[in-house]
């Protein structure tokens, strides 16, 4: 494989925003440096500032529909690659927003903390336009190194540490499935590139190594049963890495998926499809019923997280357009309502120094913004309308239905009614039951326009989510191809009355 | 206002609760004025609503159009019949009657008076919904608000399983035991009554789902889907065919909410536990979305299926009847009674459904809203006993009627009305499901007729024991409502049960004009000839649809 690289100044365009975030990096990085004195906030609105601007020049390519393929097809930006790092820089900056107030408990490197997460961010970001398995590995491996380093940047803490070295041995675990995974397919194919093997013959060899990479990217969506180190990490981690954790790389993972199942597997789509639904159908129901026993708050979104990451996967057993339209749309809802959440446990955190349910008791006494924020977050998460989550969950549900997934419908649907119980168990904990220490809790400036951010999300793409169908739709252009049931015509309204 | 007023009707209660979002806790009068401000435009509205409905002209009125979003089907689509009428009116009368009988709450009121309109906004969304999403989109909005009602403001159900009966034996709810696991705080309640009706309501979700994907029309349309849906859903599947396995979903999954005999079980606690205004929302018109959704689904668009299955309902009608009367005789805590009454009384209205006849399904809607008048007087004066004698438990009250005469005297007005004393609206709605349902069902006009009898032999044995007779001491504080707030609600409710009673032709000319297409297309119904294979509509379907200009999506087999 001779590999030459012929590229003009236009095509590096393309990469603009992943060079711009890769310089900002270097400038919060020396600036840190050069300025030890100056306030680490400083830096944090530093690489907000950053993260805006890249914002900004992507929803520019999605709307000048810039796209295109770099160095022989490993890097694409189509408007997938462009939603998902949207998203990613989206949760980054909200997340960076979360954490001003918390890095104050870090006794060393505060500064180093947002250039771990922006490199974690740029690096997602890579990921989301991987396109064949030699960037899948180097893409994710490079995302996940600054999570290994974030996870235990409570260094006095043990739980963190733990966390850390949980997720990293078990990181390193999946990346070696990963790699040897890929080492067979490329034995079996000869191909790198998605697309290129798009025909080859279903050889044992090449079914194990999909099945190794399913597990890769399954670990990192946290989906059952590749799903073992998501509590005690989540527990562990300092809360907006868990945050981050439990937003950014599902997304950037789920776009991974998204290529490798219809690019590269769509001939073996009766295979997937069962395999999917076994996943989702563990996902949903073992961690919807674990997560009934927990007390502490951040184990219960964990769990909860993996049970979305269930319902997501209905989505993608569809194998449809609408069905990752559906995803697209489902991970949109799920980041304003896990963010603002988990915005509130961190604000919760910074307040009252604990993360168990009981000490949510009588929060609407104390601070009834918080209470009713948290309140939609929960009930976009369970699914109640008129909230996002609501409407994700349907989208789910319409794009299953078309293609007959009843079994797969009937678990999520039982799912939702599990759910309901423990979010309402912390409803209840917040506003049923009288507060132990009834003192006022105050929020900080950026952690409320966290908030509101989150609530703004829920609400309208909950209550006018047209907009945001149309964006999610154009998004997935590039499944426009599969057999999809065809968007009829509506039949003329009949006359009224009668 | 005109043509807007279902818009006014269901979004005045909704900004009313936005706007109380800004509103400081402190500023009591302010926070009361904007309830009861949007609640007051939602009645207005609503008056005007009944009253220029057109009985003659019949069909959906008032109907507004707006797309939601066309890749999944969706438009916000709502409209009224004869049969929504009636029921919005009720809805939002009872949220004005409401909003004062809960006047006096301290405890954060403006939570209180938040969730309580969306409660009652989200009721009224599905009596006006004509789009199947838009109406379990309602449906389950009104559930979560139930819960931090009852949650926040209700009260712990002390007697709940503890009954005796004249004779001191001991009883208890046997039937409700399956879902029964016995507690009496307020968050059991709360939780029971919203795990069942979200457990139910996604079984009526599937029904929908398949109801959207066999009709191929990609729409929840239900005006569309029930012009071309039920012939197509005529599939063999399972032993038994599709169209009624999505029936029986559909009914169940709303029946739970109605509440039939043997679901009934999460109801009687609610009431037990919520406070006054949300009993009254609760029992007056949360549980007629039960009925109305059955009508508006299964009705319209599985007619024929419906006239086959409908009998499974006048079965277990009559099992409401009785056993929630014998209950509610036994039962010794106030609210208790009126739950078990008001599931009782449900039965009535499941007969009326049942007997698919134009008098009796009329009279059915209407007794929905007699009902919604009845069981809320009722349960606002339960709630104003409870508050001046902090206690529900029968046996210890008596002899009230000293201290509190106005309360007395309208409590029999109560009485009255739910058992359908002649000069009530209940009256002449009893007449019509009996008179409509006799020829097709005898012995449950029996057992009806031996229900009304229970009805009064408990509401009369709770009247005495908590009105007359002697009077314990400790109870010498209670006050009778003088002021104008709290005669209010009452009076409201009062003059419009006596009020139709006395001149009932504009509501039943309203009601006919909704049930009679509706009738008529039940048992007049031409049945399929042919039965498609499994997921394949048959070809001369296609043709058929397409000729009406009916494009269907290619309909694949489901792997």
């Amino acid at each position: 494989m001779n590999f030459e690289l012929n590229m003009t100044i236009g095509d590096l365009l393309l990469l603009l925003p992943e060079i711009f975030l890769t310089l900002w990096l270097c400038l919060v990085l020396i600036v840190d440096f050069a300025f030890p004195r100056l306030a680490k906030e400083q830096l944090a609105y530093l690489s907000v500032v950053g993260l805006v601007v890249t914002l900004g020049c992507l929803a520019w390519f999605d709307m000048a529909q810039i796209s295109g393929a770099l160095f022989k097809n490993m890097f694409v930006l189509d408007r997938m690659a462009i939603f998902f790092k949207m998203f990613i820089v989206g949760a980054s900056i909200l997340v960076i927003l979360a954490s001003i107030e918390y890095v104050n408990r870090f006794a060393f490197f505060r500064g180093e903390y947002y250039f771990l997460i922006v490199m974690s961010a740029l690096g997602m970001m890579f990921m989301a336009s991987a396109n064949d398995l030699l960037s899948l590995f180097v893409t994710l491996e490079f995302s996940t190194f600054g999570f290994y380093v974030l996870v235990a940047y409570l260094r006095e803490d043990l739980a963190s540490n733990e966390a850390g070295l949980k997720f990293f041995i078990l990181g390193v675990f999946a990346a070696g499935l990963l790699a040897y995974g890929i080492s067979l397919v490329y034995g079996e194919t000869g191909q790198l590139v998605f697309s290129d093997m798009a025909s080859a013959p279903a050889t044992p060899g090449l079914i194990i190594g999909f099945l190794l990479i399913f597990a890769a990217l399954g670990f990192k969506i946290g989906a059952v049963p590749f799903h073992t180190w998501i509590p005690d990490t989540y527990h562990g981690a300092p809360t907006p890495v868990t945050a981050f954790l439990s937003i950014a790389p599902k997304g950037a993972a789920i776009a991974l998926l998204l290529r490798l199942f219809f690019v590269a597997l769509f001939t073996f789509k009766p295979m997937w499809v069962l395999l999917l639904a076994a996943v989702s159908v563990l996902s949903m129901t073992y961690a919807n019923i674990v997560a009934i026993a927990q007390t502490n708050i951040k184990r219960l979104l964990a769990y909860s997280g993996i049970a979305q990451i269930g319902n997501v996967l209905i989505g993608l057993a569809a194998g449809t357009k609408m069905g990752n339209d559906a995803i697209l749309f489902y991970l949109l809802t799920y980041l304003f309502a896990n963010i603002g959440a988990f915005a509130v446990v961190i604000a919760m955190s910074q307040a009252i120094g604990s993360e168990e349910i009981n000490d949510y008791s009588g929060l609407n006494r104390r601070s009834p913004f918080l209470a009713f924020s948290m309140l939609l977050f929960l009930l976009s998460l369970a699914g109640v309308p008129p909230l996002a989550g609501f409407i994700g969950k349907i989208y789910i549900f319409v794009a299953a239905i078309k293609e007959g997934l009843y079994t797969l419908i009937t678990v999520g649907l039982i799912n939702i009614v599990i759910s309901m119980y423990y979010y309402l168990i912390v409803v209840k904990k917040m506003y049923i039951a009288e507060p132990i220490d009834p003192s006022p809790i105050r929020v900080s400036g950026p952690m409320k326009a966290v908030v509101y951010v989150g609530l703004a999300g829920t609400l309208l793409i909950g209550i006018y989510p047209q907009p945001f169908i149309d964006w999610v739709v154009s998004a997935t252009m590039m499944f426009s191809h599969l057999p999809a049931p065809a968007a009829t015509a509506l039949p003329p309204i009949p006359p009224l009355g009668g | 206002m005109g043509d807007y007023a279902l818009l006014y009707i269901l979004f005045a209660p909704f900004f009313g609760a936005l706007a109380l979002i800004f509103v400081s806790n402190r500023q009591t009068l302010l926070v009361r004025g904007i309830a009861a401000g949007s609640a007051f435009i939602s009645l207005i509205a609503s008056l005007y609503l009944f009253y220029t409905y057109d009985p003659v002209l019949g069909g959906y009125q008032f109907v507004q159009r707006f797309e939601w979003s066309r890749q999944l089907g969706i438009a916000l689509y709502l409209g009224v019949d004869g049969i929504g009428t009636p029921l919005v009116l009720a809805s939002s009368i009872l949220l004005f009657a409401g909003i004062f009988v809960s006047w006096h709450i301290k405890d954060r009121a403006k939570e209180f008076y938040i969730w309580i309109l969306i409660l009652a906004a989200a009721t009224i969304g599905v009596f006006m919904s004509l789009d199947l999403f838009f109406l379990y989109f309602f449906y389950e909005m009104s559930v979560i608000p139930m819960y931090l009602l009852l949650g926040m403001w209700g009260s712990h159900t002390k007697k709940y399983l503890e009954m005796t009966d004249p004779e001191g034996m001991k009883q208890r709810d046997s039937v409700g035991f399956i879902f029964n696991f016995g507690s009496n705080s307020k968050e059991y309640a709360a939780m029971k009554l919203v795990l069942f009706l979200s457990a139910f309501a996604v079984a009526a979700f599937m029904g929908i789902l398949l109801i959207y994907k066999y009709s191929g029309l990609n729409t929840f349309d239900i005006l569309v889907l029930r012009e071309h849906a039920s012939t197509l859903m005529h599939i063999p599947v399972l032993g038994t065919t599709l169209d009624k396995i999505i029936w029986v979903l559909i009914f169940f999954g709303f029946a739970s909410i109605a509440p039939l005999w043997p679901l009934h079980s999460w109801s009687p606690v609610g009431h037990a536990a919520a406070p006054a205004a949300t009993s009254m929302l609760h029992a007056g018109v949360l549980m007629k979305l039960g009925h109305f959704s059955i009508i508006r689904v299964a009705f319209e668009i599985l007619p024929e299926t419906t006239r086959e299955l409908m009998p499974m309902a006048a079965v277990l009608c009559m099992f409401s009847i009785v056993y929630g009367g014998f209950v509610a005789y036994y039962a010794k805590d106030t609210k208790y009674v009126i739950g078990y009454s008001s599931s009782s009384h449900m039965g009535y209205v499941f007969l009326g459904m049942a007997a698919l006849d134009y008098i009796s399904l009329s009279g059915a809607v209407i007794y929905m809203f007699a009902h919604a008048m009845a069981t809320g007087m009722l349960f606002s004066m339960a709630g104003w006993v409870y508050d001046q004698t902090h206690t529900r438990d029968i046996p210890s009250l008596g002899g009230l009627s000293n201290k509190m005469p106005f309360i007395s005297a309208c409590f029999v007005v109560g009485c009255m009305a739910s058992i359908g004393m002649p000069g009530t609206i209940n009256f002449i709605a009893e007449v019509m499901i009996i008179v409509g349902s006799w020829n097709k069902y005898p012995l449950q006009v029996v057992v009806a007729v031996l229900g009304i009898v229970l009805t009064m032999a408990y509401l009369f044995k709770m009247m005495r024991s908590l009105f007359y007779g002697p009077m314990d001491q400790k109870y010498s504080h209670a006050y009778d409502a003088v002021a104008f707030v709290d005669r209010l609600p009452l009076l409201i409710m009062i003059s419009v049960s006596i009020g139709f009673g006395l001149f009932p032709m504009h509501l039943y000319n309203v009601v006919r004009s909704g049930v009679d297409p509706l009738i008529a297309k039940i048992t007049h119904v031409v049945p399929v000839a042919a039965a498609p294979a499994l997921d394949a509509p048959a070809p001369a379907l296609h043709e058929q649809l397409a000729a009406r200009g009916v494009q269907l999506p290619d309909s694949r087999a489901a792997q």
